[in-house]
């Protein structure tokens, strides 16, 4: 099976140079062609989507941007429609998940970006969105408008299915045009999400395009980059410091590094009725995606003092991981995943050997791992792909101290704890870099609208542009009625 | 099936169903330890006739009613072998089927019930407690009660016993909805009358014509009867079966 990843407006496919991708999962083999363009194509394209971007995106309202880009997502929800079978069948192949999870990880993930949670997006940075489409009264006097970039670079990262979908909605709603490079990893998604769009909305056919080179050919990176307004980056702070050095002084870089996420279990939780229920949601945080994501849990901290010991919970945790395992099974791991693994396993069991208290518990074919620790001091995070560490701690405030010392590092935690311990902890947590608090059950799915990294997703995106009321004022004094 | 590398813990298992059964799975490679109260002899012929079967084994005395020795033999077996896969709780006090000298509900004082409910359920409980904490290290399992079809047709009213073992089937389903979500699993297998075994060896050939009469399989069970459903909720060929009791008895009860 063949599939060609990108879109791209105005460059004939006879003109491309293709280069192959090749996913193997069992016996299904899929090949995915992506285009490899030249300096001038990658020229060229950028031109054609600032023009467009100019021309036409920004000439459309909000409104009329929030109306496509739902019928998009219904598209994408229709499980008879061919770009949602697409998805279905390829996506496992691509990303090695299964494809139940794949299947309801889409339908979860689409559903957040209908019509009312767009609204709700917008509305999370501007009070007023019509400024977005004209100027709008300020509150000071004068009057204001957001105006967004004529190119918006999008550099994404990983393999989760969709993720490019965030920050392509982004820009379609501040109305900037877009090139994204999809990564090697999930080339797929964002290129049929282009094409539907322009299935749906022939006339934003040239406002954004989807290319992809090679990690590291920055002959290819530059081309574009230089022509960009504003760069959204995604991936490891190796590769973004990299990037960074490309991008021009006078150009807006917004670099979304790796973050580690982690959950936290109140005693008052741990009662012998709820106890295996919130173990259960922890597990499926750490099953989702097997932890790729950086709203993935890393480490739960479990608070004594519950019926259900934090020792217990581990347990809970174990076997609602062995459930998932046949529900949902873990992707296919490459020989450098799988070793990873292993040696992460190893590394607890060698601790334990020197730890009687902590506890080891694995299902004999590696597939998931959960370690029990008493030791606050040795923080490692998970070694991915369903394995957990557990830490056992005698109250949830003493978690925010530990995990402050990688502030730059943190995103996501997941609670399970009564309303005024969520409170206070999320008071604390915040001070400690936290910028997400969820639900457990609920980090692999952030709620529409959400600030990324604790960032404006739209606001990030968009300039002001403000007429002072002094030209008002002064404008009067020039008007032909004037006495 | 194999058993190979795992433990298996069978009380009561000198004679009669409980050798049986450590036979079975000493068969198919497990490590069987070999409990018993006073028949030391009885317990090593079981041990040879377990290695000779081709797994391994080890007679371990203890009084299932004694949670101390109790804990000592997990302890030890813990030691040894490092993990217990399945625990077969098949002991109990002897009890004389004897349909035509049998005690009538008049003539029980509380005490026999008390006796029965100690025999059945007290070694039971004595036995779970101790071995828990060692497989929920594992987060893996399997718990095998054997109880009786008495429980659900009372082909001779035995009282106390019944009542005993109709309690072990109910302490066999809390069990297993509070141990499900730990992965550890927890069954019962419920014998018709066996034959022959030290209890049954008073029941009276008219009786066991008139249970053969209405058998579908008409025949009595023998000891090797119960091995299989024992080795099979053990086995991982059950591990979707929580909570249930399975009547060996040739289709005398169904359901």
């Amino acid at each position: 099976m063949t599939e060609r990843a990108g879109y791209l407006p105005g460059i004939a496919e006879a003109d491309i140079e293709w280069q192959t991708l090749d996913f193997q999962r069992g016996n299904a083999a899929l090949h995915v062609e992506v285009p490899v363009l030249d300096d001038a194509q990658m020229d060229a394209l950028a031109v054609r989507v600032k023009l467009a971007s100019r021309t036409i995106l920004k000439a459309l309202t909000v409104s009329e941007i929030v109306d496509i880009t739902d019928r998009a997502i219904a598209r994408l929800l229709d499980r008879n429609d061919p770009y949602r079978r697409k998805c279905e069948a390829l996506l496992p192949l691509v990303t090695g998940y299964d494809a139940e999870m794949v299947r309801l990880g889409l339908t979860g993930y689409l559903k957040t970006f209908r019509k009312p949670n767009l609204q709700k997006f917008i509305a999370e940075d501007f009070a007023n969105p019509k400024i977005l489409d004209e100027f709008q009264p300020a509150p000071k006097g004068g009057f204001t408008k957001a105006i967004g970039p004529d190119l918006l670079v999008h550099v994404w990262a990983g393999n989760v299915p969709g993720l490019p979908l965030w920050s392509m909605v982004a820009g379609l709603l501040v109305k900037a045009g877009s090139i994204g490079k999809v990564p090697s990893g999930e080339p797929l998604f964002a290129g049929w999400f282009a094409q539907l769009l322009v299935e749906i909305e022939p006339r934003l056919t040239d406002c954004l395009a989807v290319v992809w080179w090679k990690g590291g050919d920055t002959a290819r990176e530059d081309a574009l980059l230089k022509q960009a307004d504003t760069v959204l980056a995604y991936g490891g702070n190796e590769s973004l410091t990299e990037l960074r050095k490309h991008v021009p002084i006078t150009t807006r870089y917004l670099p979304h590094g790796h973050k580690v996420s982690f959950g936290m279990v109140a005693g008052a939780t741990l009662d012998t009725r709820k106890a295996a229920g919130v173990a259960q949601q922890a597990a499926y945080d750490v099953v989702r995606y097997d932890q790729q994501g950086c709203f993935s849990p890393h480490l739960f901290f479990v608070e004594r003092g519950g019926r259900v010991s934090p020792r217990e919970f581990t347990r809970y945790v174990a076997h609602a991981l062995a459930g998932f395992e046949s529900k949902y099974p873990r992707r296919e791991l490459t020989i450098a995943e799988a070793g990873g693994i292993a040696a992460w396993r190893d590394a607890a069991e060698t601790e334990a050997l020197s730890h009687p208290d902590m506890e080891v518990i694995a299902s004999e074919t590696g597939t998931w791992c959960a370690v029990y620790s008493e030791d606050t001091t040795t923080l490692n995070p998970s070694g991915l792909n369903r394995t957990i560490r557990i830490v056992a701690v005698d109250a949830l405030d003493d978690v925010a101290p530990l995990v402050a010392p990688f502030k730059a590092f943190l995103q996501t935690a997941g609670i399970a704890a009564p309303p005024e311990e969520l409170h206070r902890l999320a008071n604390v947590l915040g001070t400690a870099g936290v910028t997400r608090i969820c639900a457990l059950g609920n980090m692999t799915a952030p709620e529409a609208g959400w600030h990324h990294d604790g960032r404006f997703n739209l606001l990030d995106l968009i300039s002001m542009v403000e007429i002072e009321q002094s030209a008002e004022t002064a404008a009067e004094t020039f008007a032909p009625y004037t006495d | 099936m194999d058993f190979r590398g795992q433990t298996i813990i069978v009380t009561g298992a000198s004679r009669g169903i409980g050798a049986a059964v450590a036979k079975a799975f000493a068969a198919e490679g497990g490590t069987v330890i070999v409990n018993y109260l006073k028949n030391a002899e009885a317990a090593d012929r079981t041990v040879e006739a377990c290695k000779t079967a081709g797994g391994d084994a080890q007679a371990m005395q203890a009084d299932v009613n004694d949670r101390d020795a109790i804990q000592r033999m997990v302890d030890t077996v813990a030691e040894e072998f490092g993990r217990i896969d399945t625990v077969v709780n098949n002991a109990f006090r002897p009890y004389t089927f004897d349909p035509d000298n049998r005690k009538r509900f008049d003539e029980l004082a509380w005490t026999d019930y008390r006796d029965q409910v100690d025999s059945a359920l007290q070694s039971a409980y004595n036995l779970c407690h101790a071995v828990l904490p060692v497989m929920k290290k594992r987060a893996t399992g399997s718990i095998v009660n054997v109880a009786t079809d008495l429980v659900a047709r009372a082909v001779v009213p035995y009282h106390e016993y019944t009542t005993a073992k109709s309690a072990l089937v109910g302490f066999s389903r809390t069990l297993a909805a509070e141990l499900g979500p730990l992965g550890i699993r927890v069954n019962c297998v419920a014998p018709g009358l066996v034959y022959p075994t030290d209890a049954s060896r008073d029941t009276k050939e008219a009786v066991k014509d008139a249970i053969i009469e209405q058998t579908p399989l008409r025949r009595i069970a023998t000891p090797e009867d119960v091995t299989g459903p024992v080795l099979f909720l053990a086995s991982d060929w059950s591990r979707f079966m929580t909570g249930q009791t399975l009547y060996v008895d040739g289709g005398l009860v169904m359901g």
